[in-house]
């Protein structure tokens, strides 16, 4: 051993050593701080990159009526999904193809050409590549069976369960319940916390829209883990989606079908409801549509054919159509003269005719009905009398009942729909036409004619109202509470119009309002004239309250281009009224 | 021949044996997290050949070194140079480099023939003059300016301190040899000084310009060097790779995720070209955690100490510089590839030795260790 003699010293293989030793120390103890001290950083950080939060979609709650009847609710619908994973190839492009290549063979199994677009591919595959991608929606029975069978030969597609919307009912309600359409999941605006949003039932109009938030499931929560291209490798459910709470409205569906075949084949609106709370019984819409062509989506010929249809049947009339309302307003005049003193057994002579300058307004009865008091003047539905009334009273007196009525604004009601009508006066003339506000004009509102108008939900209201002495707000969901304001009408004045309306359907221009009805019908006609000549058309009204002492329903109906409003929309209030109150 | 299985380092045996395990392991997990199902049985072949390794092993460990040096490492030299040459003509180009010729990479087998070359014309006496410095330099920069041709900047890097040290340590020309380190070292501080300068925000355009103008960097290198300066700028550019890096290491914790159940790797967040590779660890620590990390540590400190121990109880000055090249070369790779992975050191293209998959390495390292196990057999006995 001559290890001291070597060219290479001791001391040089021991400070070898020692860099070894020092240098893979360093390494440790940086590693400590990487992976101990850092650890809940980096692991932070991965899970920003790697995991996708996806809000998931909840059923959506039923809507019932008031005693529990289903007016809309969910089936199980089996869709096609296709997960973009399988088809992974090297570019978004190449992907793509393949994804739509695959599409069109499953098309074929399917029998049915699948509503996907390239477009809406390549937006998937750019956007939420992590989330199944639907290729078909609500599968027949036999698509299903046709594509359970070749399933095998297609991977990457499979069978995945929604929900769709279904109305049992049809066309029950349908203005009333609305349709819904599709969107991603409820969430806060601007909710950064979540990747994705599953597709969720969404409410387009009606009570769907109005109630969406109400009804729609509450969200649920997964992750997915994706890999660095964006694909998904892994999920887990951090939270289930929950179904939404059921609707119950005030409405009872067996009134409503009355009331939706009262209207059937004419074009129409006609609102039941409470005047005590303000809850609806029944509003109807004529004519009307089929929710269920609305299910899973609806199809544009369907949509065109719906807004071509010069009935506009998409339109609700009961709360979103205004019109004259013509003789039913003349309670409203009539308390407003009271009111400013008129007396009760005071007489017009009624000539037949109301002449100002040069404008004439006949009455009812060619002849005239001679001298007239209020209460058969509302009982004969006599307009002499009430154009004389305006005119003694003034712009103001009518106007401010008309208000005191909730004419000219909305109802409050919880529903989208809530039309506020009109009650012209001076300023809105000058505005509107550049005139300026003429006694003529006021003859013609005194009569409910010329620019007044408003909804059929309104005049329901004014019905209720005149028999309760207080206007309420109309509502749709059970169990709200009510919300009313007392009418500036002393009792007497009520009482007198009452006694006017009770007469109306007790032998007057409205007797067959109250036809069969087990309960003591007021009401009151109405004949709203428009247009001239050739296309002068009568819009046919008829008001009523009941039982006449403490009234427990109102009921307003109109009937496009009917006949008279005793003929025409009488009997068919009279018909709702039997539903509600005879027994079964 | 009793004594020198007597002196057989088993510690050494060991501990590489068992760093082989941890390779394979690890290749199986890369590899397994791949789509190109090649990469599947990557784990075998890096079985097959660290079988193929020990054969070397033995074959070199029971030789005499100073036989296998006398006969065999000018040869070995002028053989490794002709390879070098033949893999720049007709070598298979990979990732922007041509390194491949066939299945194996000559620039791995060349810095083994320099060591040896080294070893076996310093490790005697009187050879200390700067005439003699010249001479090596002359033979280092053959190879190493043939590999920086490729371009590979890191297995030439990784030579330079290895023969560094082993001129040191037989005292050749030490004077000008620390003038050289010494000015090396300023001129690399330099570099990176000068990086900064031109690319630290708020530096105009032209001003970048001219301090680049000097910098004699490739545009990758440049890249590479600006990441490691200014980590956090450009993560999806230039600065993915480190970050996702840091990520995998760092998301491992203390006690990891688990073998096979590395996520950054099997959802392809480290980038998949590397990640068998120069970033193995990345993987190996997100799996096996600190625990992992400091096992593996462990290790090459046992397959590197006893390379050491070896040198210390041999007698001859041509063994004890063989020794320490081969451990230094190794302890180079590993140190600068673990160093690299958390941002120690600009990001450098080399394996990490027995966890990587590279077959030529491999076998590189485990004859390297072969012939620093025969100095630890034969190195006590007196020269014949």
């Amino acid at each position: 051993m001559k290890r001291e003699d070597s060219i290479v010293s001791d001391l040089s293989c021991w400070a070898v050593m020692a860099v070894f030793v020092a240098g893979l120390a360093v390494l440790a103890v940086r590693l400590k701080e990487v992976q101990v001290d850092g650890a809940p950083d980096y692991n932070y950080e991965k899970a920003r990159q790697s995991v996708r939060r996806v809000q998931t979609a909840g059923p959506r709650g039923r809507i019932l009526d008031r005693r529990g009847r289903v007016l809309a609710e969910n089936r199980r619908a089996l869709s096609i999904v296709c997960n973009a994973a399988v088809f992974r190839k090297r570019t978004w492009d190449a992907t793509e193809s393949a994804i739509a290549e695959a599409v069109s063979n499953v098309a074929a199994v399917v029998g049915r050409p699948s509503p996907l677009t390239v477009r809406a591919i390549s937006r998937h595959v750019r956007q939420s590549l992590a989330m199944p991608l639907v290729a078909w929606r609500d599968l027949s029975e036999e698509e299903l069976a046709r594509f359970s069978e070749h399933s095998w030969l297609h991977p990457g597609f499979s069978v995945a369960e929604t929900e769709e919307r279904v109305y049992p009912n049809g066309c029950l309600a349908c203005h009333l319940v609305g349709y819904v359409g599709r969107d991603r999941a409820h969430g806060e605006e601007g909710d950064e916390r979540f990747s994705f949003r599953e597709f969720d039932l969404c409410g387009r109009s009606g009570l769907e829209l109005y109630y969406d938030g109400f009804l729609r499931g509450v969200a649920g929560e997964k992750k997915l883990l994706v890999d660095a291209r964006g694909f998904s490798e892994r999920e887990w459910v951090v939270s289930e989606a929950r179904r939404g709470p059921d609707l119950c409205l005030t409405i009872d569906a067996d009134i409503q079908r009355v009331a939706e075949e009262q209207l059937a084949g004419v074009r129409g609106a006609c609102v039941a409801l409470d005047p005590r709370d303000g809850s609806l019984l029944a509003m109807a819409s004529s004519p009307g549509f089929d929710l269920n062509e609305f299910v899973p989506m609806l199809s544009r010929e369907v949509y065109s054919r719906y807004l071509d249809d010069p009935a506009k049947p998409l339109l609700n009339r009961a709360s979103g159509g205004t019109y004259a309302p013509g003789s039913t307003f003349k309670p409203v005049t009539a308390l407003a003269g009271l009111e400013m003193g008129y007396p009760a057994d005071a007489d017009y002579d009624c000539s037949g005719v109301f002449a100002l300058g040069a404008m004439r307004l006949h009455c009812a009865r060619r002849w005239g009905h001679g001298p007239i008091n209020i209460k058969e003047a509302l009982k004969v539905s006599c307009n002499t009398f009430f154009c004389n009334l305006g005119m003694d009273i003034g712009t103001n007196a009518v106007m401010s009942a008309a208000r005191a009525f909730g004419l000219g604004e909305r109802t409050g009601i919880d529903f989208p729909d809530d039309r506020a009508g009109l009650v012209p006066n001076d300023a809105w003339k000058r505005k509107t036409y550049g005139e300026r506000w003429y006694p003529g004009d006021l003859a013609q509102m005194s009569i409910g004619q010329g620019m007044l108008l408003a909804s059929p939900l309104q005049m329901a209201l004014v019905a209720g109202a005149v028999g309760t002495g207080y206007l309420v707000t109309p509502h749709l969901k059970y169990g709200v509470p009510p919300a009313r304001r007392a009418l500036p009408f002393s009792r007497r004045s009520l009482e007198i119009v009452r006694e006017g309306m009770r007469l109306v359907v007790a032998g007057g221009s409205g007797s067959l309002g109250g036809e069969g009805v087990d309960a003591e019908v007021c009401g009151k006609t109405g004949t709203a004239e428009y247009g001239l000549g050739e296309n002068r058309r009568k819009n046919t009204w008829f008001i009523a309250y009941a039982p006449a002492g403490a009234p427990r329903a109102a009921v307003a109906l109109v009937v496009e281009n009917g006949e008279s409003g005793g003929g025409t929309a009488a009997p068919r209030v009279a018909a709702v009224l039997r539903r509600i109150f005879n027994a079964r | 021949m009793r004594a020198s299985l007597y002196r057989f380092n088993w510690i050494m045996f060991a501990a590489m044996l068992a760093l082989i395990a941890v390779g394979t392991v690890s290749i199986w997990s890369a590899g397994n997290a791949r789509a190109e199902t090649v990469f599947h049985g990557m784990w075998l072949s890096n079985l097959a050949t660290a079988g193929v390794g020990l054969v070397v092993y033995f074959a070199l460990a029971f030789a005499d070194y100073r036989k296998i040096l006398a006969w065999t490492s000018v040869p070995a030299y002028a053989f490794a140079v002709v390879l070098l040459i033949a893999v720049l003509a007709f070598g298979s180009k990979v990732y922007g480099g041509r390194r491949w010729l066939w299945f194996f990479q000559p620039s791995e087998v060349a810095k083994l023939c320099v060591i040896c070359l080294i070893a076996r014309l310093f490790g005697g006496e009187g050879r200390r003059g700067f005439g003699w410095f010249a001479l090596a330099a002359a033979l280092i920069a053959v190879p190493t300016f043939l590999i920086l041709l490729e371009p590979d900047l890191g297995t030439a890097l990784t030579l330079v301190p290895a023969v560094v040290l082993m001129l040191f340590a037989a005292r050749v020309w030490r004077r000008g040899l620390v003038t050289m380190l010494a000015t090396g070292m300023i001129a690399a501080f330099a570099l990176l000084g000068a990086v900064y300068e031109a690319e630290r925000p708020g530096v105009t355009e032209a001003r970048r310009e001219r301090i680049l103008r000097w910098v004699p960097l490739k545009s990758h290198q440049l890249s590479r060097v600006k990441v490691f300066l200014f980590p956090e700028e450009d993560l999806t550019g230039a600065g993915y790779t480190l970050r996702q890096a840091k990520i995998s290491i760092g998301s491992g914790g203390f006690s990891g995720k688990g073998i096979g159940k590395g996520e950054s790797n099997h959802l392809k967040y480290l980038p998949q070209s590397i990640s068998m590779n120069d970033f193995i660890f990345c993987v190996y620590a997100e799996e096996t955690g600190y625990i992992g990390s400091l096992v593996l540590l462990a290790l090459f400190a046992a397959l590197l100490c006893p390379c050491v121990w070896s040198a210390l109880v041999s007698a001859d000055g041509s063994g004890r510089l063989l020794a320490l090249g081969v451990a230094t070369l190794i302890f180079a790779h590993v140190w600068t590839n673990i160093a690299m992975s958390i941002g120690l050191v600009p990001i450098t293209g080399l394996p990490l030795p027995f966890i990587s998959s590279g077959r030529t390495f491999l076998m590189t390292v485990m004859a390297g260790l072969g012939l620093v196990q025969s100095v630890s057999m034969h190195g006590r006995e007196t020269q014949k």
